[in-house]
């Protein structure tokens, strides 16, 4: 093909025939924005983003979709096609939570939660979990745009969490069409695609069926490629931002597949495709398992040695010379039991092992549990009395069957059945923690690479093996590095391919990994049919706890709540909190009383949708139960004359100040109640708050209604116009935070509401310990009000993130399976196509 | 025109070419009068599409539609002439009258209701069709004895 030469803002560029306008000006380094663009895509011409000037063509066509052609004179950047591409970029922010962008208080925000915090929905950039890597924010901020004059229109669909592993917030998504362009690519027929016309069209499957039987594979192909954040792995969609792409493979079956294992901190994200085609398609199981398994909280992290009964946490040393003393004498008595999902290394160590003792070694598939015929030849054997000991790297044994052997020695990642029954337990690295190469089923030898840190004690398989043999006395076991096993690995046969095409097909996904179910470590797998223990059937718990009496979301995430709660509501006072239990294996979370009505015996609650405890509430209905309820807690706001009182509220703040509003009034205060939001659509209560205050002021970070800015705006206005005699603020520590300092230069006596992580809520434990005023104060007993002046804000800031981690794996381990689908065509339309089912 | 027709019939009429989509939908929902899960994923499977594409394409046109229609049907014009002489009224009548909103079908199966862009029949606005027979100059209540004769 020959090659056309043009110009682009004056610069000679030579391009082959057939490229686009948008490729050359690249192959000559000139940036045209772009969002539907991508490299592994056709030009589809829809974000608008990238239109440029042509000389003798008419209007501003779209770079991407222009071909280049000879004497072409182009211009990218003018200021008509600035102001073209801002305008473009405002109609897609109208139809995308942009309030943070447009927020006068962004920075301080950001210097002060430098994390996104978590959310249900995604309501604004700071609540998004893609906030880092955003496409549209990095446009509207290098843009340098403070003003959008187009009001949000929040499309308030519902947050889709119907299927294993994915999270979809479709108020986010801007239509560019990625998602389901890569998934035609990748798999020919598409899983989703659009649906509806106009301002409903949105992305979705055909009658809004679960992903599960849409076709998708959960390949993860729509997420990695959504430049909003609309698509999220549920496991990864709060961890931020990885840090690290590294080649590797996927070790779960034969296949071997290569990835890219994306990681942060050292922990492993998600192992993602190397590119965007079908012949680097990934399973579900690789894609979203394998970085559940590494994170599982089953992990092994401690060598453990059996005293009798138990099983007692031991250093390496002390665990390694346990199993060289339990091996000792058991030369030609010793079978290792070794699964195929393990490097070519390990296995070729676990085999000079075996030989050495003059055992025997027995190669599982992948996929292989205790029922595999090998295992049960072996038990067979076992009843023999020949065998004095058994080594597994896995859950491959039978219990009973390893009772019945001397001595057991399981080397594994995970807490199983055989791990319990074991004489010496040594803990390993798995999958993106241990390197080495490992042989696929079609021969292939592919490097695994290490992109993350094993928790606890746990070390490489390898490693393991070789100080063992040490400890044993046997030679040829001195390696420092896996690289200097790997080429004495020879001649290791490949293993069989898994049966049926499990990136093709979610139903022919592997059930184990080393023996261990793996629908028990990703308990969203069992979505696809995988198999599970049975849980232990728990007691009948019908007709117990507190019933809902009513339940409705008013805003995007807040979740208003009656609750039947007689003894709570005879004793409430204002500023009073409840500590709720969803299940009876719930964490327990406090909330403010909203209201409460002695008679009715009831009590109401606003529950703002954050982490795994309020979306476990979030998901109960009316007629539900709440498992329990505790309180009246706290000690109430002390309720006096003292003139004038402001009572700022924003998030959850907004309900929380409502009893104290109508309390103070009663006591005749003038009230003025000034509530803050994001976004006018983010408000609720208004009515409410009206009529129990004097005069309601509100305030929206985007303008969209009442006084642009927050509390520290409206506290500063009313103080501006009369003497506030008492200020009180709820909400969040920022919020708090930022009006204690405007409140104390303009001295007034301020209250804050705080909200530290709290337990039991009567004292004892002290996780809600706060410091005010140099004195160490429990909020549960000593507050939650306190003079917001002498309140140590870093340290609660701090105390408060101290589980910000295990509050971000808590959610993929939550998933509800009686939420998931399991019969196609059995559940509701959800009510996007309008047809009432 | 009977429920037992037969899909694969309709199928086999057409080639499995990809211009064939709407024709092909036009022709199962003027035999089935709406587009089942079933019809949908049989089409999709006859042209070789994914039945989500499918799904894309018909939802994207107000004529088809997604639940199988009551034993009456009845259409209200939102059009210019009818709005303006208050097909609104009529329509919030219907509803409270039958307990349904456009698109709907009720539980017993006798009744659903739609909402029509423009017949044609400006002249006799507002107008609503009731199983394809027109009524002009409709008011409130004279829609409200319609649907009770029909019940």
């Amino acid at each position: 093909m020959g090659s056309i030469s043009l110009t682009i803002d004056g610069q000679q560029v030579e391009v082959e025939e057939g490229a686009t306008v948008l490729q050359a000006a690249r192959k000559a380094d000139i940036v045209i924005p772009t969002i539907c663009d991508h490299k592994d895509l056709n030009p589809y011409g829809a974000c608008r983003m990238c239109i440029v000037e042509i000389a003798g063509v008419r209007g501003f066509p779209t770079s991407c979709t222009t071909p280049a052609a000879p004497g072409m004179q182009v211009v990218t950047q003018s200021a008509r096609l600035t102001e073209l591409r801002n305008r473009t970029l405002e109609l897609m922010f109208s139809g995308h939570p942009n309030s943070c962008l447009v927020c006068i208080h962004r920075e301080a925000c950001e210097q002060y939660r430098p994390k996104v915090t978590k959310a249900a929905r995604s309501t604004r950039c700071g609540f998004c979990a893609n906030r880092d890597e955003c496409d549209l924010r990095t446009m509207a901020l290098s843009a340098g745009k403070n003003e959008l004059s187009l009001p949000t229109l929040y499309a308030s669909y519902n947050l889709e969490r119907d299927d294993p592993f994915m999270d979809r917030d479709y108020n986010l998504c801007v239509l560019c069409g990625k998602c389901w362009r890569i998934c035609e690519k990748i798999h020919g027929k598409p899983a989703i695609s659009i649906i509806n016309r106009g301002k409903w069209a949105r992305i979705g499957t055909a009658f809004d069926k679960s992903h599960v039987f849409s076709g998708c594979t959960f390949c993860g192909g729509c997420i990695d490629i959504c430049p909003t954040g609309t698509l999220t792995d549920r496991f990864a969609r709060w961890q931020g931002k990885p840090e690290a792409d590294t080649p590797s493979a996927c070790i779960l079956c034969s296949e071997g597949c290569s990835v890219v294992a994306q990681s942060k901190g050292g922990q492993l994200l998600a192992y993602t495709m190397t590119g965007f085609n079908k012949e680097a398609g990934l399973c579900a199981l690789g894609r979203f398992g394998a970085a559940q398994i590494a994170a599982s909280n089953q992990r092994l992290i401690r060598p453990l040695v059996r005293e009798g009964e138990d099983l007692i946490p031991f250093d390496w040393q002390g665990a390694i010379a346990a199993a060289a003393e339990g091996l000792k004498d058991c030369a030609g008595g010793v079978v290792l039991v070794i699964s195929a999902a393990t490097s070519r290394e390990d296995r070729f160590l676990y085999v000079q092992l075996a030989e050495q003792l003059q055992g025997r070694m027995l190669l599982l598939p992948a996929e292989a549990g205790e029922d595999d015929p090998q295992v049960q030849a072996l038990a067979a054997a076992v009843q023999g009395g020949t065998i004095r000991a058994v080594i597994a790297n896995g859950n491959l044994l039978p219990v009973e069957m390893m009772a019945k052997v001397p001595f057991s020695l399981i080397i594994d990642c995970l807490h199983s059945p055989a791990s319990s029954g074991a004489s010496v337990v040594l803990p390993a690295a798995v999958l993106s923690e241990s390197g080495g190469t490992f042989r696929t089923a079609t021969g292939a030898i592919k490097q695994l690479a290490v992109s993350s840190q094993a928790p606890g004690d746990a070390l490489p398989e390898w490693r393991i093996v070789c100080d063992l043999a040490q400890a044993l006395g046997l030679t040829g076991f001195d390696f420092e590095r896996v690289e200097a096993v790997t080429p004495l690995v020879a001649d290791d046969p490949a293993p069989a391919p898994v049966s049926g095409d499990p990136r093709q097909n979610v139903r022919d996904l592997i059930p184990r990994f080393r023996g261990h179910l793996l629908a028990d470590v990703v308990s969203a797998l069992a979505a696809f049919g995988l198999p599970t223990t049975p849980a232990e059937t728990s007691e009948e718990t019908t007709g117990v706890g507190f019933p809902i009496l009513e339940k409705r979301e008013i805003a995007p995430n807040m979740h208003f709540f009656k609750v039947k709660a007689e003894k709570v509501a005879q004793f409430s006072l204002p500023g009073q909190f409840v500590i709720l239990m969803a299940k009876e294996t719930s964490e327990r979370s406090p909330f403010t009383l909203v209201d409460w009505d002695a008679a009715e015996g009831t009590i109401s609650l606003v529950i703002e949708e954050v982490g795994r405890s309020s979306r476990e509430l979030a998901s109960l209905k009316a007629g539900d139960r709440i498992a329990h309820v505790s309180g009246p807690l706290g000690l109430p706001l002390t309720i006096e004359n003292k003139g004038t009182v402001l009572l700022g509220g924003g998030c959850y703040g907004i309900g929380a100040i409502f009893p104290l509003a109508r309390a103070l009034r009663q006591a005749g205060n003038r009230v003025i109640c000034a509530i803050e939001a994001s976004s006018a659509y983010l408000l609720y209560m208004q009515k409410e708050l009206a009529t129990a205050c004097d005069q309601l002021i509100i305030a929206t970070k985007d303008g969209s209604e009442g006084v642009r800015g927050g509390i520290q705006e409206v506290l500063a206005q009313v103080a501006a116009q009369e003497p506030v005699d008492q200020f009180i603020a709820v909400g969040c520590t920022f919020m708090m935070r930022m009006v204690t300092e405007i409140s104390r230069t303009l001295n007034i006596p301020t209250l804050v509401a705080l909200n530290p992580i709290m337990v039991d809520g009567t004292g004892m434990c002290g996780a809600c310990r706060v410091s005010v005023g140099d004195k160490t104060r429990f909020a549960c007993i000593d507050g939650p009000i306190f003079d917001g002046h002498g309140v140590d804000w870093d340290e609660l800031a701090s105390r408060r993130s101290a589980y910000a981690r295990e509050e971000v794996q808590a959610l993929s381990q939550s998933v509800d399976l009686n939420a998931l689908m399991h019969q196609p065509h059995a559940q509701s339309h959800g009510g996007g196509c309008g047809c009432g089912r | 025109m009977s429920e037992q027709f037969p899909l694969e019939t309709i199928l086999a009429n057409f080639g499995r070419e990809r211009d064939n989509l709407i024709p092909l939908l036009q022709e199962v929902q003027e035999r089935f009068h709406y587009l089942s899960p079933e019809a949908v994923q049989a089409v999709a499977d006859h042209l070789e599409l994914s039945e989500n594409d499918v799904y894309g394409v018909a939802t994207f046109y107000a004529q088809f539609r997604f639940v199988p229609p009551g034993l009456h049907h009845i259409k209200v014009c939102e059009g210019t002439a009818c709005h303006v002489r208050g097909s609104d009224r009529i329509l919030d009548a219907i509803s409270r009258s039958t307990g349904l909103k456009p698109g709907q079908t009720s539980d017993d199966g006798a009744f659903s209701l739609e909402r029509v862009a423009c017949f044609g029949s400006c002249a006799l606005a507002p107008v609503v069709v009731v199983d394809d027979k027109v009524y002009g100059r409709m008011t409130a209540a004279k829609t409200n004895k319609l649907i009770e004769d029909k019940k």
